[in-house]
């Protein structure tokens, strides 16, 4: 796989299940003081990306398992942690119940939830967005058009990037099956 | 080039800050190729720490992801706070050389994503999978959306022309800006013009229809017809073989004029070009104007049109000047 290609793989069969990953997360590194969420995100992102995709059967599975494996380690090498911690990472069969209850997102509701937080983008943050992915614009007539410099656009960009990764950081509203299971393992738990 | 430190190499340390930055070198990777200096830089930070890796493949990810988040939006989705419809080639002279890459071959087009682009001064020509064939004019993007039962193509931006292969079963669809031209076996041009979208057929017939064609109905457009879904209103216009003719020879790399005003022809041929010929007396600009010329090529058309009305082009940085010679009768 040449790399536009991994990062679609990526994009496809890794990405919608960091919100997912995130919730599960954030029940569990409460209680260490040496890695937030997005890290072990980030450590999780890499790990995956050097491995084979082509041996990697389920993404979401190896996300979860590789996610799990990340905060074990902060764990071994933190003097002390909250006991119920502990409990929950040795319960591997939580892992499985999260990875059975995915629902994917229609690509109309993609759609729908960026237009949503293209909402919340500054306005000529909001502007060079849409001038660069729906309009397909090069940078330099973005520019031009903006009557702004390049390297302006580039930093309107980038925010606009960092913004719309943060609105997909969180499940949106129409990923109702995932948390309802959630709650009722929270329960038993 | 402006170099990276501005927005990258500020503050190391949480994930947060670390997600800034790999946002910021996956729009620059993604614009163009980096650098030697802006690999070194990116990699230097790359090694610094894994998780570095993964929050630069999660924004790349996510970046090129968007594409085909968009490529579903049929193009009348958008919530532009300031839709781009004039022509900034009008307005703006760029230093970059263009490229006339009229008829150079077909081009490999993402198909994935579907998306084809061009700069100005460059048509494109686009052997499609079902044997269509897209042909894209100067600074005009596309997007190719085939499924079992449609294809569909979303213009977004610019002018193309289409040489549609018969096939009743999955009819050809080109949608833009709210207006849906649907074909089954055709050749047409449909365009984003300052007064709206425009449509003109060349051979068959096409239906129009969409929110933006003003009509629950399909209204039907024939040869040698136009249809446009104007602001102020839809209209249709029939043109004849000659005028269609004209409108479409950009596609074989021509600009033709046939009784044109010159200030009018002038702008067609600044389309294509960053070289811009610029007519400042008004009269002038208003004579009527007839010649055929290579897309790009501005010096040629000055050097004709001067020729034809006794006038001179004279330099000046990027424009050509037409003026009329000093002893010359005017009007």
């Amino acid at each position: 796989m040449d790399r536009q290609a991994q990062l679609r793989w990526f994009a496809r069969e890794v990405l919608p299940h960091e919100p997912d990953l995130r919730k599960w997360l954030g029940g569990r590194v409460r209680g260490l003081s040496s890695c937030d969420v997005d890290e072990v995100v980030q450590e999780a992102y890499a790990r995956l990306w050097i491995a084979e995709a082509d041996a990697i059967r389920s993404a979401r599975a190896y996300l979860f398992v590789t996610a799990r494996h990340i905060v074990g380690e902060h764990v071994r090498r933190s003097r002390i942690v909250a006991i119920d911690l502990v409990a929950d990472l040795d319960a591997l069969n939580i892992i499985d119940e999260e990875i059975s209850v995915h629902r994917r997102l229609s690509g109309q509701e993609e759609l729908a939830r960026l237009h949503e937080i293209l909402q919340t983008l500054p306005p000529k943050c909001r502007q060079a967005f849409e001038l660069k992915k729906f309009q397909d614009f090069s940078q330099r007539r973005i520019a031009e058009h903006m009557g702004i410099a390049e390297s302006t656009v580039e930093k309107h960009l980038a925010k606009a990037l960092r913004l719309v990764s943060d609105g997909m950081k969180q499940a949106p509203a129409g990923a109702q099956d995932g948390r309802q299971r959630e709650r009722r393992f929270w329960k038993w738990g | 080039m402006p170099r990276m430190e501005d927005s990258v190499s500020a503050g190391f340390g949480n994930g947060v800050d670390i997600d800034t930055q790999a946002a910021a070198w996956a729009v620059r990777s993604a614009e163009r190729p980096l650098d030697s200096a802006e690999q070194q830089q990116l990699d230097a930070w790359l090694e610094a720490d894994s998780r570095h890796l993964g929050a630069y493949v999660r924004a790349q990810a996510l970046w090129l992801d968007i594409d085909r988040v968009v490529a579903l939006d049929g193009g009348t989705q958008r919530d532009c706070p300031t839709p781009v419809r004039e022509h900034p080639w009008r307005r703006y002279a760029m230093a970059a050389s263009v490229a006339l890459a009229a008829f150079a071959g077909t081009v490999a087009y993402d198909h994935l994503v579907g998306r084809v682009s061009t700069e100005r001064g460059e048509v494109r020509r686009i052997a499609l999978e079902d044997g269509s064939i897209l042909t894209l004019n100067g600074d005009s993007a596309v997007q190719v959306r085939y499924e079992d039962d449609i294809r569909r193509i979303i213009l977004r931006r610019g002018e193309a022309s289409f040489e549609v292969a018969h096939n009743k079963q999955r009819p050809f669809v080109v949608s833009a800006e709210g207006l849906d031209v649907r074909a089954v076996g055709t050749e047409f041009v449909v365009g984003i013009e300052d007064s709206g979208v425009a449509v003109t057929v060349e051979e068959g017939i096409v239906a129009v229809g969409g929110k933006a064609s003003g009509s629950a109905q399909p209204r039907y457009i024939r040869r040698n017809e136009q249809f446009v879904a104007a602001a102020t209103g839809p209209r249709k216009a029939v043109l004849d073989t000659a005028d269609v003719e004209r409108r479409i020879a950009w596609r074989n790399g021509l600009l033709v004029f046939d009784g044109q005003q010159l200030g009018a022809a002038a702008a067609e041929v600044n389309r294509y070009s960053d070289l811009r010929v610029v007519i400042e007396d008004p009269t002038l600009a208003r004579a009527e104007f007839m010649g055929v010329f290579k897309l790009g090529d501005a010096q040629a058309f000055a050097g004709a049109a001067a020729q034809a009305f006794n006038g001179e082009v004279v330099r000046r940085g990027d424009e050509l000047v037409l003026v009329r010679q000093q002893n010359s009768p005017s009007h």
